[in-house]
C-alpha cells in the first residue's frame, strides 16, 4: 500500500514538474560559485522549463553522482573548470557510468582555459578528438565579429544550422554512428592556440567543417552527450548581444533559442521516441494475440505504437520525408525486410503495422526493429517467435492434390481386382466330388 | 519316503509340470537377477539419467507425457539447434518415449503415483528382464534341451556387454532395442521354422517396432535377407521361407515407413535394398520352382541359366541407373565407416570425434563378454553339426556382428546376444553329455552279460570316457567355476565400469572413502536459476542435450549432430580469436559460453583435449580460416604453455579454460594437470566475454557474452579503460615546421 502511494506520489511529482522526459534533477557543476552570475539567464530559463537545479563544484565533497549504485541526478551539466580536472568524483569513469545509466550530460568546454587532461581522455573514449594544444581556438577571418572581436577574429557569427541530412529530423534549425556535429564552424575557420609565438598554417589540426564546434553523442541505451565548444556561448552577454559581421548589417544574436534547443535536446525534452504496444498475430479475425508459436506460411501482421516526445507531452511520431521504420522477419539474416506503414493515429501515437507470410523455413525468428537516427532515442525492439513446420494433419489430403489421383486409381485398382480374384477363386473352387476322386485316386 | 514323492514330482506328466515350473522359476530368477544387478547406479549415486542422449530421451519423454501423442508427433523444438530449431517429432526413433510413457500412464490408470523419471530410471532394467526371457526363447528354437536356454538367458542377464547399455538410468534406445531384436529374431526362426503367415506378421510387428525404436534396427533388414539368400543358396527352398518371408517383407516394410523419421527410406535407401533385392529374388525363385513342375529337366536348366543371366543383368544395372540418378540415396557415411576404419577420420571427422564409433580394443572383447567369447566359436561350431535353417542363421548373424563389433566399439551390443546363444549351445552340449548322458545301452547289456557270465575282469568295459563319475565331476565342477568366476567378473564390471552416471563423478580420497564431484548439476542449476528462460548456451556439442535436459535452456548444437555446418560454426567460434568469435556469437544470439575444464582436477574428459575435433570439424566448412596445423607447435606438439603457438593462444577455448585460472596458484606455478605442464605467467586477456560462473572444481566454467559497448567503442579500448589505462592519442606529434625553400 506504501508503495503505491509512493509510486502515486512519484507520478504525480513527474505530472507537475518534469517537462523533460526522464526526470528533472539537474546537477550543474560549477567551480566558482560567483560565476553563476553569468550565466543567470540560462538558469532562469531551465527553471522556467521545471528543472530543478543543483549547484556544486567540482571539489566539494558532497558532490557525488550515485547513491547506493543509483543516479542521484539525471542530468549533469559541466561548466569548464579552471583546475586540472574536476575532481575525484567527476573522473571520466564516472561520467561514463553515469551515461550508462541513462543520465544526460552537456559539458561546455571554454577557449579562456586549458582544457583538462581528464575531460579530453573522456572525450577521446567518445571518439572526440579536441585540439592536440589544450588551449587551441577557432578562429575565421571572415566570418568574426566586428564589434567585440576586431582584432583576435575568435568571436564566430554563424548561420543557425540546418539539418544534417534531408531525412532526418532538424531540431535545430530556425540546428559517426553514435556521434553528430550539431553545428559546424564555417568553412573558413581553423584551429589556431593564440598563445603560441609565430601563427603557422601548416601546423592546422582541423579547418573549416571538420571543426564542430557543437556536438552530440548518442549512446546505445540513447543517453545523451553534447560537448559545446564554447561556454561563453551560454553567458548571459552574448544571449542578446548585437554583433556585426565583417562587412554585414548589426543583428543580435539566437545564442538564447539555440540553448534552449540545445538543453532541451541534451536532457531529453526533444527526439525522444517511445514504443508502446507491440502486437504481431495471425492474419485472421480474432487470432490469438503475441503467440509464442507460428506457421510456415502464415499470414501475420505487425503492429508497433511509436510516440515522440515534443518538450511537454507526446505526440505521434511521424517518420520524416525520405525515411522509414523498417520491419525485419529475421534468422541469422533478415527473411523480409518490409517498410512499416502507419495505420492508425492515437492522440499520443502513431501505430505502424506491416503485413505478410512467414517464410518457408522453420526455425526461430525475431520481429526486429531497429530504427538508430541521428538526434532521436533508438529503437531496437526484438520479439522472439518459433516459426514450425506442417503438422501430420496440415498438409492437403490425398485425394485433394489433383497429381496424386493416378496412384489413388491404381491402390484402389489393386484392392478392387484382389476382392474381385478372391470372390471368383471361391465361386470355381472343385466341387468335393472331384477331390473324393482324387483321393481315392 | 522322501525318494518316492520325489520320484512322483519328477516322472511322469506331473514331471513335466514340475520342470515346467521349475523353468518358469529359474526364468524369473533371472530376470530378478538381470534387473537387480543393473541397480548398482542407483545404489551408489541416485535416480539419475545417465550420460548423455538419456537426458534428450528424458526430455522428450516429458514432453510426451505433458502434451500428448500428437504434439509429440509434430514437435518442433525451438529449443536447441538455435536459431534452426529441430523437426524433434520427425526426426526421432520414438518407440523408447512411447513405451515409457504408455508405461506411465498405466500406472497412473492403476493409481500408481510414480514419477516419469523413475519409468526413464528403470525402463532399461526391466527391459532386460524380458530379454532374458526372449533369450531363452530363441536359443530354446536353436537347440532341443531347455537347458541351453536357460543358461542363454542368465548370460544375457548379467553380460557386461550388453549390461554397459541397460543399467539403470542408461535411459537411451538400446534399452529397448536389443530386447526387440533378440525377440524379433525368434519370431523369425519361428516363421520360418513353420512357414507360418501369423509368425512372419508378428515377426513384421515386432519388427515395426523395433524401426520405432533404435536406428539398428537397419542390422535385421539386412540380416533376415541375407539369411534367406543363404539359404537359397544352399538350395534349400522352401514355401515356408517363401510365405514367412515375404509376410515379413511386406508388412515389416509398411510398418517401418509408418515412422516419421524413416519415411521412404526402405525402398530409397541403399541400406535397405538387399532386403527388397532378396524379395524380388524370392519371387523369381518361386516362379522357377513352379515352372519346373511343368517343365522336363534340360529344358529347365536352359531356361534357369537364361533367366540368372538376364535378371542379374537387369537389376545390377537398375541399381546403378538410380544411384546415379539419386533415386536411392548413396550409401551413408556412418556405412562406409563400417568397412574402412579410416573412412570417418579422413572425410566424416563429426563421426570420428565420437569415442564410441572407434574401432574396439581386444581386451574389450574379454573384458566385455568374460569367457563367453571363447566358448562362442565352440558354439558356433555346435551349430554347423546340425545346421537346420535356425543354425544358418545363428553362423551368419555370429560372423557379421564379429566383424562389425570389431570395427566399432558400440557394436558389441549386437554381438552379445549371439554370443550369448552361441555359448550356451555349447555349455549346454558339454552338460548335457557330461551330466544327462547315462552309459549307453549296449555297454550296460554287456555288463550285464559279463556279470552273468563272470567272465575275466580285464574283459569288462573299463568305466572311462564320458561315462566315468570322475570325468563328470572334472568337468562339471571346472565348468561351474568358470560359471562362477564369470558371474564374479560381470558383477565387479557392472559395479565398477559401467553404473557411472558421468554426470555425477565420483573418485577416491587417499584414505578410501569415496568423493563425489558434482560440477556438471551445479553449473546446469546455476544456469537453471540464474539465466533467463531464453538465454541462449554455446557449449560443444556433447553437452547440449545435458544443457538442455538439466539446465532447460536453448542451445546451439546438441548430440543429434545433423547439421555439421551448425556444429561447425560453433567450432570456429570456439577456434578463433576473439575478433572473430564475437560477431558469430552476436548473430546466433549467444548469451552464455560454456566450457568444461579439467585442468584443476585432472579431469581428462575436457573441452581442451577435445578441441582438436572442433578445430578438425571447422577446417573441413572454413579451411582458408582455421588450419589445424597452427594448433601446433612447429615441431608438431599440441602444447598449452608459453611455447603454445599464438594461434592456440588467441582461440576463444584456450582464454576462456584459462581465464584467471593463474590466480589460483602463487605467480609462476599454475600447473595444468591433465596435460601435464606449466602455463604462462599471466593470465589470457578477455575483452568481449566476462566470467559468470566457475563450478568448485572448475570444471564447468561459463561465460558471459557482453553487450556491444555503449559507447561504441572496441571491446578492448573499453576493458583497458575499465583497467584505467589511457587512450593514446591516434595523432602524433609533429616536428616544428620547416620552411620550404625551392
Amino acid at each position: 500500500m506504501r508503495w503505491c502511494l509512493a509510486l502515486l506520489l512519484c507520478c504525480l511529482l513527474a505530472a507537475v514538474n518534469a517537462l523533460s522526459s526522464s526526470g528533472s534533477r539537474l546537477l550543474v557543476v560549477q567551480e566558482d560559485s560567483t560565476e553563476k552570475s553569468l550565466y543567470s539567464k540560462l538558469w532562469a530559463d531551465l527553471e522556467s522549463r521545471g528543472y530543478d537545479l543543483t549547484f556544486e563544484s567540482p571539489k566539494s565533497d558532497k558532490l557525488a553522482l550515485f547513491e547506493h549504485g543509483e543516479r542521484v541526478y539525471d542530468h549533469l551539466l559541466i561548466l569548464p573548470p579552471k583546475a586540472k580536472g574536476l575532481g575525484p568524483s567527476l573522473t571520466p569513469k564516472h561520467i561514463l557510468d553515469f551515461l550508462q545509466k541513462d543520465g544526460n550530460i552537456l559539458l561546455a568546454l571554454s577557449g579562456k582555459s586549458a582544457t583538462s587532461s581528464a575531460i579530453s581522455s573522456l572525450l577521446i573514449e567518445l571518439d572526440i578528438h579536441l585540439s592536440t594544444d589544450r588551449s587551441a581556438v577557432a578562429v575565421d577571418h571572415f566570418n568574426y565579429d566586428t564589434i567585440s572581436a576586431a582584432e583576435k577574429h575568435d568571436v564566430l557569427l554563424l548561420q543557425r544550422p540546418g539539418s544534417l541530412r534531408p531525412d532526418v529530423k532538424a531540431f535545430f534549425d530556425a540546428t559517426p554512428p553514435l556521434l553528430a556535429p550539431i553545428l559546424r564552424a564555417p568553412v573558413t575557420a581553423y584551429g589556431y592556440n593564440p598563445k603560441e609565438e609565430i601563427p603557422s598554417a601548416e601546423d592546422i589540426q582541423a579547418t573549416g567543417s571538420q571543426l564542430s564546434l557543437v556536438s552530440a553523442l548518442q549512446a546505445r541505451n540513447s543517453a545523451r552527450f553534447t560537448v559545446l565548444g564554447s561556454a561563453e556561448a551560454l553567458e548571459d552577454q552574448w544571449f542578446s548581444a548585437s554583433v556585426k559581421a565583417p562587412g554585414g548589417k548589426k543583428t543580435s544574436t539566437v545564442n538564447q533559442e539555440f540553448a534552449k534547443q540545445l538543453t532541451a535536446w541534451t536532457f531529453k525534452e526533444t527526439g525522444v521516441l517511445k514504443v508502446g504496444k507491440i502486437q504481431h498475430h495471425l492474419a485472421t479475425e480474432h487470432a490469438e494475440r503475441n503467440p509464442k508459436i507460428y506457421r510456415v506460411k502464415n499470414e501475420t501482421v505487425f503492429e508497433i505504437e511509436v510516440s515522440e516526445y515534443a518538450y511537454d507531452k507526446y505526440v505521434p511520431f511521424e517518420v520524416p520525408a525520405g525515411d522509414e521504420l523498417q520491419l525485419e522477419f529475421t534468422m541469422l539474416s533478415p527473411f523480409h525486410r518490409l517498410a512499416l506503414q502507419p495505420v492508425r493515429r492515437t492522440e499520443t501515437s502513431t501505430v505502424y503495422g506491416a503485413q505478410f507470410v512467414t517464410p518457408d523455413q522453420h526455425g526461430i525468428f525475431s520481429f526486429r526493429v531497429n530504427y538508430k537516427r541521428p538526434f532521436l532515442t533508438n529503437i531496437e525492439e526484438k520479439h522472439e517467435v518459433t516459426v514450425r513446420h506442417f503438422a501430420h494433419d496440415e498438409y492437403t489430403r490425398s485425394w485433394a492434390i489433383s497429381g496424386g489421383w493416378v496412384w489413388i486409381a491404381g491402390l484402389w485398382s489393386v484392392i478392387g481386382g484382389f476382392l474381385a480374384f478372391v470372390v471368383v477363386w471361391l465361386y470355381s473352387a472343385p466341387s468335393s466330388a472331384a477331390n473324393a476322386i482324387k483321393k481315392t485316386q | 519316503m522322501a525318494q518316492s514323492s520325489l520320484d512322483a514330482l519328477l516322472k511322469g506328466s506331473s514331471g513335466r509340470n514340475t520342470r515346467g515350473l521349475l523353468r518358469i522359476l529359474i526364468l524369473c530368477t533371472i530376470a530378478a537377477a538381470a534387473v537387480s544387478s543393473r541397480l548398482f547406479s542407483v545404489i551408489r549415486f541416485e535416480s539419475i539419467i545417465h550420460e548423455f542422449d538419456p537426458w534428450f530421451n528424458f526430455r522428450a519423454t516429458k514432453y510426451l507425457v505433458q502434451n500428448g501423442f500428437y504434439s509429440f508427433w509434430d514437435w518442433f523444438d525451438d529449443r536447441t539447434w538455435h536459431p534452426l530449431g529441430r523437426v524433434t517429432g520427425g526426426t526421432l526413433y520414438p518407440g523408447l518415449m512411447v513405451t515409457s510413457g504408455v508405461i506411465y500412464h498405466i500406472l497412473r490408470f492403476l493409481t500408481i503415483p510414480v514419477d516419469i523419471r523413475n519409468v526413464c530410471v528403470l525402463l532399461a532394467p526391466g527391459f532386460s528382464g524380458l530379454t532374458a526371457l526372449a533369450m531363452y526363447l530363441l536359443t530354446g528354437e536353436m537347440a532341443p534341451s531347455p537347458s541351453a536356454g536357460l543358461l542363454a538367458a542368465a548370460f544375457i542377464g548379467i553380460v557386461p556387454g550388453y549390461i554397459s547399455r541397460s543399467v539403470a538410468g542408461s535411459y537411451d534406445n538400446e534399452a529397448i532395442a536389443i530386447f526387440l531384436l533378440v525377440f524379433t529374431f525368434f519370431l523369425w526362426i519361428k516363421a520360418i521354422k513353420n512357414g507360418s503367415i501369423m509368425w512372419g506378421a508378428l515377426t513384421a510387428l515386432f519388427y515395426g517396432y523395433m524401426v520405432s525404436a533404435w536406428g539398428g534396427y537397419v542390422f535385421i533388414t539386412n540380416l533376415i535377407p541375407l539369411h534367406v539368400f543363404v539359404l537359397l543358396c544352399m538350395g534349400r527352398y522352401s514355401s515356408r521361407m517363401y510365405i514367412s518371408y515375404t509376410t515379413w517383407y511386406a508388412l515389416g516394410t509398411l510398418g517401418s515407413m509408418q515412422i516419421p523419421f524413416v519415411g521412404f527410406l526402405p525402398i530409397r535407401n541403399s541400406d535397405h535394398m538387399s532386403a527388397l533385392g532378396v524379395f524380388g529374388l524370392i519371387q523369381l525363385v518361386a516362379f522357377a520352382d513352379f515352372i519346373r513342375s511343368f517343365l522336363p529337366g534340360k529344358q529347365f536348366q536352359k531356361l534357369l541359366t537364361y533367366m540368372v543371366f538376364l535378371t542379374f543383368g537387369l537389376a545390377f544395372t537398375g541399381l546403378i541407373a538410380l544411384s546415379a540418378t539419386g533415386v536411392i540415396a548413396p550409401w551413408s557415411g556412418r556405412f562406409y565407416s563400417l568397412w574402412d576404419t579410416n573412412y570417418a577420420k579422413i572425410h566424416i571427422p563429426i563421426i570420428a570425434s565420437v569415442s564410441e564409433h572407434q574401432p574396439t580394443a581386444w581386451p574389450a572383447f574379454f573384458f566385455d563378454l568374460n569367457f563367453l567369447i571363447w566358448l562362442f566359436p565352440a558354439g558356433v561350431f555346435v551349430c554347423f553339426q546340425k545346421l537346420k535353417d535356425e543354425h544358418v542363421f545363428v553362423v551368419i548373424y555370429s560372423v557379421l556382428a564379429s566383424y562389425f563389433a570389431g570395427v566399432m566399439v558400440r557394436l558389441m551390443l549386437t554381438l552379445t546376444p549371439i554370443v550369448c546363444v552361441a555359448a550356451a549351445l555349447a555349455l549346454s552340449c558339454i552338460l548335457d553329455n557330461f551330466l544327462v548322458m547315462s552309459t549307453p545301452k549296449g555297454a550296460a547289456q554287456a555288463k550285464a552279460n559279463g556279470n552273468e557270465s563272470k567272465s575275466l575282469r580285464s574283459g569288462r568295459n573299463p568305466l572311462v570316457g564320458i561315462y566315468s563319475y570322475f570325468s563328470k565331476a572334472v568337468v562339471t565342477g571346472s565348468v561351474t567355476i568358470y560359471l562362477l568366476m564369470f558371474v564374479a567378473h560381470c558383477t565387479w564390471v557392472t559395479s565398477n565400469a559401467y553404473s557411472s552416471p558421468s554426470v555425477v563423478l565420483a573418485s577416491r580420497l587417499p584414505d578410501g572413502s569415496q568423493f563425489i564431484i558434482d560440477d556438471y548439476r551445479e553449473a546446469y542449476y546455476w544456469l537453471r536459476q540464474n539465466t533467463p528462460d531464453n538465454a541462449k548456451i554455446m557449449s560443444w556439442w556433447d553437452y547440449g542435450y545435458q544443457i538442455g535436459g538439466m539446465a532447460d535452456r536453448p542451445t546451439l548444437v546438441d548430440n543429434n549432430t545433423w547439421n555439421n555446418t551448425h556444429i561447425a560454426t560453433v567450432g570456429k567460434a570456439m577456434s578463433s580469436r576473439e575478433e572473430v568469435s564475437y560477431p558469430i556469437l552476436r548473430q546466433h544470439d549467444v548469451d552464455y559460453v560454456l566450457v568444461v575444464f579439467g585442468g584443476l582436477l585432472g579431469y581428462s574428459g575436457d573441452d581442451l583435449n577435445k578441441f582438436l575435433w572442433m578445430v578438425r570439424i571447422s577446417e573441413g566448412i572454413w579451411p582458408d580460416e582455421v588450419s589445424e596445423r597452427a594448433f601446433f607447435t612447429a615441431r608438431g606438439e599440441y602444447r598449452v604453455d608459453d611455447q603454445a603457438t599464438p594461434t592456440m593462444r588467441n582461440s576463444l577455448m584456450y582464454k576462456l579454460s584459462y581465464h584467471n585460472y593463474q590466480s589460483l596458484f602463487p605467480p609462476g606455478q599454475a600447473m595444468d594437470r591433465v596435460r601435464g605442464s606449466k602455463l604462462p605467467t599471466e593470465t589470457p586477456q578477455l575483452n568481449t566475454l566476462e566470467e559468470a560462473f566457475t563450478s568448485e572444481n572448475w570444471i564447468i566454467r561459463i561465460y558471459k557474452v557482453k553487450d556491444l559497448d555503449n559507447f561504441g567503442r572496441d571491446h578492448s579500448n573499453a576493458v583497458a579503460f575499465d583497467k584505467g589505462l589511457k587512450k593514446k592519442r591516434a595523432a602524433k606529434k609533429r616536428g616544428p615546421p620547416i620552411l620550404r625553400t625551392e
